[in-house]
C-alpha cells in the first residue's frame, strides 16, 4: 500500500495528452510584461524607468520588504513603460513592460552556463543567492523561498519535501523536468537539507509518473539523505498538508505553517531553480510551463520566460484547435486554477500550466444542479476532514458562528475536492470562497476598528 | 475574440455522477426484489409497483407546475420513492392504494417541506405508515387466489412456525418486496458503489441481531435470528429506507449512531411491542432524530482529532469511555430510555389485560351456560379444532373462526350444556369474538360477545338483548338474517344501518351451532 493522506478524489487527470511532449525552450517575439507582485507579500519595488535598457537576468524589481521577492526580466530590449496592467489573476497590477529585441542578451557572461563552486557556501550563502534570484514558491501560491527556508527553529525541521506529486489534472511540467533534470534536483535538494541538521530529503511522485520515478531514484541513489518515495495517485495529493500527512503522518490547522510540525514543502520546479540560483548564480527568469486540454493543436511541455504573453504561448503550441474559440481558458490545472478572462495577459512565475478546456464542464454542471441531497459524498473527500455540506448549509441560513467555531469553516485548503464530487453539482468550493474572504474582511475590519 | 471566454470559479471540471444517475442505480438494484415480487404473485404485482411510481412521479410533476418549481420531478427520486413504497406493499392490496401513498409520500412529505433534500421523514415510508393507520385491514391481510393467511411475520410473533428458505427466497405470503436474497443482491451492490453508507445498513444489522439475542427471549438461536432478519423488513429498511441521504445523518459517526438506534428501536418493539410492523416505525423515529444528531454530532477537522499529533507532542491516552462523545452517550439512553418506555406500557400491562380477558371470557361462558359448575375440555372436540389449524370453519359461515369449545356440567358432572367461542373476521371494523351456549337439547340459552368493536350507535348495538334476545330459547340448526322483522324461529332480524355486523354475528352463530351438533352434541338437533 502506496503512503497517501486521507480523503480525495480521482479525477481524469488527461495528462496522456502532453505526457510525451518533451521540454522545449521557447523564446517569445512580443513585448513582455513584469508585474511586480508576482508572489505573496509586498509588491516589488520598480528599479528601471521608461527609456532604460535591461537585459535577461536583471532584477527590474527589487523586494520590499522581507516577505517579498525580486522580480527578474527574462529579456533583453528597452523599457516601454512602468504602468498598470491586466495580469493573469485578473487584476490590475503595476508592471514594467519591455520591448523585447529578441536577442535576449544575458547580463552573465556565460550566460548561466559555469557552474560556480560551492563547496564552501554556508546557509546564509545559499540564503541569499535564493533571495537574490527572486525564488518563489512555484507550486502556485508563490510564496518567497528565502522566507519558506528561514524557519525560527532550524534544528526541528525532520523533513525537507521536494514535491513532484503534480496531483492537478492536464499538468505535465514537473513529470519532464524530473525526468529531464533529476541530477539537478537531488543536487538542490542536498543543498536544502545540508541547512538543516536533523533533516532528510523526501521527494514525493504520484505512481502515474513511473519515468519520472525511476530517473529520480537512479539519480538519489547511494544519497543517504535523499528519499525517492512513490505515492498514490489522488487529488490533492500535492497539496502541501497532503504530503505532509503522507510523508510525516501529521495533520494540523491551517494556523499553524508546515515549519511548526518538522516540515519544508518545496516544488521540485522551486529545487531546480534553487540549484540554477546557487551553483550556477541564475535568476529565475524561465520556468516549465504546460500549455494542454483539449481545445490546443499541439499540447506541450514548454520552458518559457516570465512575462511572455498567454497568446503568444498558445499560437505557438499551434493556436486552438480547429480554429474554434474553446470555452475556458485556465491559468493552472482545473481543480485549482483560474479561469482567465483574456489571453492577452504576460505568464508570472508561479504559472504552471495554460489548460484550454473546448468545453466547460463548470457550465454544464451548472445545468445539471440539484438541491443538496445529503449523500455526504464531500464528506469523504474532504482532506482536511471537514463537513462541507454542512458548512455549505449553515453558511446559507447565515449561520456565521456555526461555520467558523462548530465546522471549523477557515480550515479549508479550497481544493475543490467538495465541488468536484458533488452529484447535485453544488458549488461548495465557491462558497467557501467567499465565506472566508467575508468572514476575513470583518476580522480585519474589527482589528482595524480596535486599534482606532 | 476575448469576450467569448467563461470565467468562473475553480474546480473547473466535475464529477460524472449526477442526482439523476444515483437515483437511476437505486433504481435498478430495486429491480430484483421487484422482478421476485412480480414472479412470486403475479401480474397483479406489478400494477401496483407501476401505480406506485406513476402516482409519485405524476404527483411531483402537478406540485412542480403549481407551485411554478423547477421542473424536479426529472430527477428520479420520486420514481425511488414508488418503488420502495410499492415493494412495501402487499399484492392484495386495492390498486387506491399505492395510488394514494404516492400523492401522500410526494406532496404532503416531500414537496409541502421543501422537496427534495428537505423532508424530514423518508417519503416512502411516511406514506406506508400512513395507510397502515388508515387502511388497516386492507393493508395487513395477505390474500393471494382468495386465500387469506397470516404473513409470516404475524405468524412469528403468534409464536408460530415459519419457513425461513421461503422468506429469504421471498415466495412466502408477505409483501411484494420481501424477497431478502434480492434485496441483499441489490443493497450489497449500492454499498460496494459507495452510494448507501455502510456505518448506517450494517449498524442496524448488528445492533437489531444483538438485541434480538439477548432479548428476543429465544437465546443464541441462530434460526430464530435468520427468521428474525429475513422478516418484517429489516433487510430492505437497512439497505433502502434508513439509508436514505435526506433523512439520515451526513457524518460517519453521526451514521453509526443512527443505526445503532434504529437498529436498537426495532429490536425493542419488535420483541415488546404488539405491531409486526415495527421496524417501520423505528426507521422513522430514527429519520425524526437526524436534525439533532447532526447538529450535535459534527467530527472535528482532522488537525483538531486526538491523533493529529500537532508539533508531534504525544497526547496521553485516555480511557476508553472518556473518548467517546457525550452527545453518542446521551443519544443512547435518550434512546433506549423511550424505546423502553414505549414498549414497557404495553408489557406492564399485558398481564393484567390477560387476566382480564380470562375472567371476561369466564364470565361469558356462564352467562350462555348459566346451569354450569364448570366446564371440561372434549377431546373430540378440541381435535376438530386441531385440525382447523385455526383456519376458517366451513364455507358457508364467511371468515369464522372456532377457538375453543367446552362441555357445561354440574357439580355432580352431568352434562347441562356446550360453550363455544366464535370468531367472525366479518365485521365491519375488525374482528367479533363470541361465546355460544346451547343446552343438551340443542336449545340455545345465549350469546355474549367478548370481542366487539364495531361502530358505536350502529353495530354496536349488536350487544343489546333486543338483538341477542334473538337467538336465545330458539332450537335450530341454522339462522337465516333478515331485514324487516323476523317471522319465523330460524329468522334474525338485521340490524338497522349494520347489516355487515348482523351477519358477521349470525354467520358466528351459525358455524358454532354446527361445530356444536357435529361435534359435541350427541344425536345432533333433529
Amino acid at each position: 500500500m502506496k503512503k497517501t493522506f486521507f480523503g480525495g478524489v480521482h479525477p481524469d487527470d488527461a495528462k496522456a495528452l502532453s505526457r510525451d511532449a518533451k521540454l522545449t525552450r521557447f523564446l517569445p517575439k512580443g513585448e513582455m510584461v513584469y508585474p511586480l507582485s508576482q508572489h505573496i507579500g509586498k509588491p516589488a519595488r520598480a528599479v528601471v524607468k521608461k527609456g532604460d535598457s535591461v537585459l535577461a537576468g536583471q532584477v527590474i524589481g527589487e523586494a520590499d520588504g522581507f516577505v517579498s521577492a525580486n522580480v527578474i526580466c527574462s529579456c533583453s530590449g528597452k523599457v516601454k513603460a512602468v504602468e498598470k496592467r491586466r495580469s493573469i489573476s485578473g487584476a490590475l497590477l503595476e508592471c514594467v513592460v519591455v520591448e523585447n529585441d529578441g536577442q535576449f542578451t544575458s547580463l552573465d557572461a556565460d550566460r548561466y552556463c559555469k557552474r560556480r563552486d560551492t563547496s564552501k557556501f554556508t546557509k546564509d550563502d545559499i540564503l541569499s543567492a535564493v533571495k537574490a534570484a527572486g525564488i518563489v514558491g512555484l507550486g502556485g501560491a508563490g510564496f518567497p523561498t528565502h522566507v519558506k527556508l528561514g524557519p525560527k527553529n532550524p534544528d526541528a525541521i525532520r523533513y525537507i519535501i521536494a514535491n513532484g506529486a503534480e496531483c492537478e489534472p492536464y499538468l505535465t511540467g514537473n513529470d519532464h523536468l524530473m525526468r529531464e533534470e533529476a541530477n539537478a534536483i537531488v543536487e538542490g535538494m542536498q543543498l536544502l537539507v545540508g541547512m538543516f541538521p536533523n533533516a532528510t530529503g523526501v521527494i514525493c511522485i504520484e505512481e502515474n509518473k513511473p519515468e519520472a520515478i525511476s530517473a529520480m531514484q537512479k539519480a538519489a541513489a547511494g544519497k543517504k539523505d535523499i528519499e525517492v518515495l512513490p505515492l498514490h495517485t489522488k487529488y490533492p495529493q500535492g497539496g502541501e498538508r497532503s504530503l505532509i500527512q503522507a510523508v510525516a503522518g501529521v495533520d494540523f490547522p491551517v494556523t499553524s505553517l508546515p515549519a511548526d510540525v518538522g516540515c519544508i514543502v518545496q516544488n521540485v520546479g522551486t529545487v531546480y531553480a534553487i540549484q540554477r540560483a546557487v551553483c550556477f548564480g541564475e535568476p529565475l527568469f524561465t520556468h516549465v510551463l504546460t500549455v494542454t486540454g483539449e481545445g490546443v493543436e499541439c499540447p506541450m511541455n514548454l520552458i518559457v520566460p516570465d512575462g511572455t504573453s498567454v497568446a503568444e504561448i498558445i499560437e505557438f503550441a499551434g493556436g486552438f484547435k480547429g480554429g474554434k474559440e474553446p470555452k475556458k481558458v485556465l491559468a493552472g490545472g482545473p481543480m485549482m486554477g483560474f479561469a482567465m478572462s483574456s489571453v492577452d495577459v504576460p505568464v508570472v512565475k508561479t504559472t504552471n500550466g495554460i489548460t484550454i478546456l473546448a468545453n466547460d464542464p463548470a457550465e454544464i454542471a451548472e445545468r445539471q444542479m440539484t438541491a443538496c441531497l445529503r449523500c455526504g459524498r464531500c464528506t469523504t473527500v474532504c482532506p482536511q476532514g471537514l463537513m462541507p455540506q454542512m458548512m455549505a448549509e449553515a453558511w446559507e441560513a447565515g449561520n456565521e458562528e456555526r461555520y467558523e467555531k462548530k465546522l471549523y469553516g477557515l480550515e479549508c485548503i479550497q481544493c475543490g475536492s467538495c465541488a468536484y464530487i458533488c452529484p447535485a453539482k453544488r458549488p461548495l468550493t465557491q462558497v467557501f470562497k467567499q465565506a472566508k474572504a467575508e468572514i476575513m474582511a470583518k476580522k480585519r475590519a474589527q482589528a482595524a476598528g480596535g486599534k482606532k | 475574440m476575448n469576450a467569448t471566454l467563461n470565467v468562473s470559479s475553480s474546480p473547473h471540471v466535475r464529477d460524472r455522477w449526477t442526482t439523476p444517475f444515483i437515483m437511476m442505480v437505486v433504481s435498478l438494484a430495486l429491480l430484483p426484489a421487484a422482478a421476485v415480487g412480480v414472479y412470486a404473485y403475479g401480474i397483479r404485482a406489478l400494477w401496483i409497483i407501476l401505480a406506485a411510481v406513476l402516482s409519485c412521479v405524476l404527483t411531483e410533476f402537478v406540485f412542480d407546475k403549481i407551485a411554478h418549481k423547477p421542473d424536479t420531478w426529472k430527477d428520479g427520486s420520486a420514481v425511488v420513492t414508488g418503488l420502495v413504497l410499492a415493494l412495501t406493499l402487499s399484492p392484495s392490496v386495492p390498486i387506491f392504494i399505492p395510488i394514494l401513498g404516492g400523492i401522500f409520500a410526494i406532496f404532503v412529505v416531500k414537496c409541502c417541506f421543501g422537496g427534495l433534500g428537505k423532508n424530514f421523514m423518508n417519503p416512502a415510508l411516511a406514506a406506508r405508515c400512513f395507510l397502515l393507520i388508515s387502511f388497516g385491514k386492507a393493508m395487513t391481510t395477505f390474500e393471494v387466489d382468495g386465500v387469506s393467511s397470516a404473513t409470516p411475520m404475524a405468524a412469528l410473533k403468534a409464536g408460530k412456525a415459519v419457513n425461513i428458505t421461503e422468506m429469504f427466497l421471498g415466495t412466502s405470503n408477505g409483501i411484494i418486496g420481501s424477497s431478502v436474497l434480492a434485496l441483499l443482491c441489490g443493497g450489497l451492490v449500492l454499498w460496494a458503489l459507495d452510494i448507501i453508507h455502510g456505518q448506517i445498513c450494517f449498524s442496524i444489522l448488528i445492533s437489531f441481531s444483538l438485541f434480538m439475542l439477548l432479548f428476543g427471549g429465544q437465546g443464541f438461536d441462530l434460526k430464530f435470528l435468520a427468521a428474525q432478519l429475513c422478516g418484517g423488513g429489516v433487510v430492505s429498511g437497512a439497505f433502502f429506507m434508513a439509508t436514505d441521504y435526506t433523512t439520515s445523518p451526513v457524518s460517519r459517526l453521526g451514521q453509526t449512531v443512527y443505526g445503532i438506534v434504529i437498529g436498537l428501536w426495532g429490536g425493542i418493539f419488535r420483541v415488546f411491542g404488539s405491531s409486526a410492523d415495527s421496524f417501520s416505525y423505528a426507521i422513522i423515529l430514527g429519520n425524526l432524530l437526524t436534525p439533532l444528531i447532526d447538529l450535535y454530532i459534527v467530527p472535528k477537522p482532522r488537525a483538531y482529532r486526538k491523533n493529529a499529533l500537532v508539533g508531534f507532542s504525544e497526547k496521553e491516552k485516555k480511557p476508553f469511555y472518556k473518548r467517546i462523545p457525550k452527545p453518542v452517550v446521551a443519544l443512547t439512553i435518550i434512546t433506549l430510555l423511550a424505546g423502553i418506555a414505549l414498549s414497557g406500557v404495553y408489557t406492564l400491562t399485558k398481564d393484567s389485560i390477560e387476566e382480564q380477558k380470562q375472567a371476561a371470557k369466564a364470565k361469558a361462558y356462564l352467562s350462555v351456560c348459566p346451569d354450569a359448575d364448570h366446564f371440561v375440555k372434549l377431546e373430540s372436540a378440541d381435535a376438530a379444532i386441531e385440525a382447523l389449524g385455526g383456519g376458517v370453519y366451513g364455507t358457508s359461515f364467511g371468515k369464522a373462526y372456532i377457538n375453543e369449545a367446552f362441555v357445561a356440567m354440574d357439580e355432580n358432572g352431568k352434562v347441562v350444556g356446550y360453550a363455544v367461542s366464535v370468531t367472525s373476521g366479518d365485521g365491519n371494523d375488525g374482528d367479533i369474538t363470541l361465546a355460544l351456549g346451547v343446552s343438551p337439547d340443542g336449545t340455545i340459552n345465549g350469546i355474549s360477545f367478548t370481542k366487539l368493536t364495531e361502530t358505536p350507535g350502529l353495530g354496536m348495538l349488536a350487544d343489546t338483548d333486543a338483538f341477542k334476545g334473538q337467538f336465545a330459547g330458539k332450537n335450530v340448526s341454522e339462522f337465516t338474517l333478515v331485514k324487516g322483522g323476523a317471522s319465523g324461529d330460524d329468522e334474525i332480524d338485521s340490524l338497522s344501518g349494520a347489516t355487515v355486523t348482523s351477519s358477521a354475528v349470525v354467520n358466528a352463530v351459525n358455524a358454532g351451532l354446527d361445530f356444536i351438533n357435529t361435534y359435541m352434541r350427541e344425536g345432533g338437533t333433529q
